[in-house]
């Protein structure tokens, strides 16, 4: 017991330090960024994109269901905080519980089946969820979603935070961040991670070996929603507002794009991508000519195929290919 | 009381539906079933038929330009076909299919958001093509006679489709290539062109089909694609993959479930098509007529 505390400890420490590191880059980015906006959107992106990454990269299931999982967070947030005035952190427990729950159901069903199968019936899922947001006008509001979810303060007893400026909220947005991409580099070490990757590589095998791959992969999936969740939760509070757009498969598409971007295979590639994402949205939405009809997501479908056919580990594999290069001559 | 003169034209009404998915379903399976390749922008060779017809309407001032565009959708789909094919898509046979489907989804935004670029975002309108504007009695009741041609010439389309495929030499040269590509290239076939050219078909007939609907969609915007293709996947789906008689059945089982569900509730008429495919997945995942991708 004491040694496996001791253990469990050396651990926390072994990751503690590359998290201070990873914080000491993420604050001064905040200052560079063109937008203050951004820099929080960037993080909140990123965390639906680690769960994609969780899920493709690592158990080799394509989810289409991305968007439809953030957008119950959203929503879920959304509703208690405008109609309700709940506690910050209560709302996005409840989003992220939510989410839980949509993908305990959404996985048990999705995860029968893998490869092209998995893909449509998380895309089925996803509209199917789009829908009901879309059509359950009473409780979602329908087209018009939901409207005045404020951003105070953060009352945490002994002292309370005020979430409104966006450094502030993007200290907030970071801690959160922070904790699930470590949390999914430990689970990714861990046993559990190494029999997901075992799964991608050959399930017959690791069927084989006596691991019920089923289990794993609805696992995988539950994990994943959370994390969608919770980012839905904190997108909500960074917009002020939530809309149906959130959960049509195109948000799932745009997670999907993040994700190839940055590198499909490493965690990292959920911010790279999120980042280059963003940043490039904004930047293309500064000519006039793209920002008309959504164009500029024309000129990202076309990166997007070039990364798909010549770079599939995104930016951060083609870099790491570059070094390697380097290295050697 | 729900009386059968509501029923019938609903029923009539989910049949064309579901006939006009299955002839653009029946090209997504030809390609999945043939090549094993997953196209997501499938949807979007239907969007481009639609502004094609549309722009034929527009630019020429003939007396048949709608039914010139129609026609002339065929030839300029399949040409968009063999490029994609060419330049694009060959380099996915054989390849995972997460990645095919990544690389049909960029397509899918590359082609919506050019022709959001070029149309615009406001619904263009199509009318009835002159002298289809009326309704014709058919006993009970009576149906437009735009509707009813649509339902005649996809159906006589899907039965050549099939019989093509089935039933003539060049289908079987088709079928060999993908059902064993060694041995029909042992044969003298050159299985690359034909890869290509069942491309290019599945392609025509996507642009066919949305030529077809494009009066009916009452205006046509970019993102019409993206929603026909997810009806496509259903009917394709409940139907069996890469089969054309499953296609068919397929949109005639969705286009009636959703006529149907349109009576009583009309919101649950979108649910019940994705309640259908969920449980088609979960009891028969290769669908009603399906066999496996063979290649």
């Amino acid at each position: 017991m004491k040694k496996a505390l001791e253990g469990s400890r050396k651990r926390f420490f072994a990751e503690l330090f590359p998290a201070i590191i990873m914080a000491a880059i993420l604050v001064p980015i905040y200052f560079i960024l063109p937008s203050k906006m951004m820099a929080s959107e960037i993080l909140i992106m990123a965390i639906p994109t680690l769960a994609f990454i969780l899920l493709l990269g690592y158990t080799g299931l394509l989810n289409f269901g991305t968007g439809s999982l953030f957008a119950v967070g959203a929503y879920t947030a959304g509703i208690l905080l405008a109609r309700h005035n709940v506690h910050v952190l209560l709302a996005i427990i409840a989003g992220v519980v939510m989410s839980g729950i949509i993908s305990i159901i959404m996985g048990y069903f999705c995860i029968k089946r893998g490869g092209l199968i998995f893909a449509l019936l998380t895309l089925a899922f996803n509209q199917l969820i789009w829908f009901i947001i879309w059509q359950w006008k009473s409780f979602t509001g329908g087209p018009d979603g939901i409207w005045g979810i404020k951003r105070e303060a953060l009352n945490l007893g002994i002292f309370s935070i005020n979430l409104k400026p966006t450094f502030n909220f993007y200290i907030f947005v970071l801690i959160f961040f922070i904790l699930i991409f470590f949390f999914l580099r430990r689970l990714i070490e861990s046993p559990f991670g190494k029999v997901l990757m075992g799964m991608r590589e050959s399930e017959l095998r690791a069927t084989a070996i006596g691991y019920n791959p089923e289990t794993y992969k609805w696992i995988a999936f539950i994990i994943g929603g959370l994390i969608c969740g919770l980012g839905g939760t904190l997108f909500a509070l960074h917009q002020e507002y939530v809309g149906e757009h959130l959960a049509n498969w195109f948000t799932s598409g745009e997670f999907v794009i993040m994700a190839l971007l940055g590198g499909t295979f490493v965690l990292p590639g959920a911010l790279i991508g999120s980042g280059v994402f963003i940043f490039l949205a904004d930047f293309l939405n500064r000519f006039a000519v793209l920002s008309k009809a959504g164009a500029w997501l024309l000129v990202l479908g076309a990166i997007f195929i070039v990364v798909v056919m010549f770079l599939r580990g995104g930016i951060y594999g083609g870099v790491e290919k570059a070094y390697e290069l380097f290295r050697r001559k | 009381m729900i009386n059968i003169d509501a029923i019938l034209p609903q029923v009539f009404n989910g049949i064309q539906f579901g006939v006009l998915m299955a002839l653009l379903a029946t090209g997504l399976s030809l390609i999945f079933g043939m090549l094993g390749i997953i196209n997501f922008a499938h949807g979007s060779l239907y969007m481009l038929g639609a502004y094609f017809v549309w722009t034929c309407v527009q630019m020429l001032d003939l007396p048949g330009n709608f039914w010139l565009g129609l026609v002339l959708t065929l030839p300029l789909m399949a040409v968009v076909g063999l490029v994609l094919e060419r330049f694009l898509l060959h380099r996915m046979y054989g390849q995972p299919v997460v990645y095919q489907i990544l690389i049909t989804f960029g397509l899918l935004l590359v082609i919506q958001q050019g022709v959001a670029l070029i149309y615009g975002t406001t619904p263009l309108p199509l009318g009835m093509p002159p002298s289809f504007e009326g309704e014709i009695s058919l006993g009970l009741f009576r149906y437009p006679v735009y509707r009813l041609f649509t339902m005649v010439l996809g159906l006589a389309i899907i039965s050549a489709v099939w019989f093509f495929i089935e039933r003539s030499a060049l289908g079987a040269i088709i079928r060999a290539s993908a059902e064993d590509p060694e041995t029909a290239k042992t044969l003298g076939i050159n299985t690359r062109t034909v890869y290509t050219w069942t491309f290019a078909l599945g392609s025509a007939l996507a642009g066919l089909g949305g030529g077809l609907h494009a009066p009916l969609i009452g205006g046509l915007q970019h993102p019409i694609g993206t929603e026909i293709l997810l009806i496509c996947f259903i009917v394709v789906v409940i139907g069996g993959m890469g089969s054309i008689r499953g296609a068919l059945l397929g949109g005639i089982i969705l286009g009636v479930v959703r006529g149907l569900a349109g009576v009583f509730w009309a919101p649950a008429s979108d649910f019940v098509m994705f309640a259908a495919m969920g449980i088609i997945l979960m009891v028969r995942p290769q669908g009603l007529l399906g066999r496996e991708a063979t290649r």
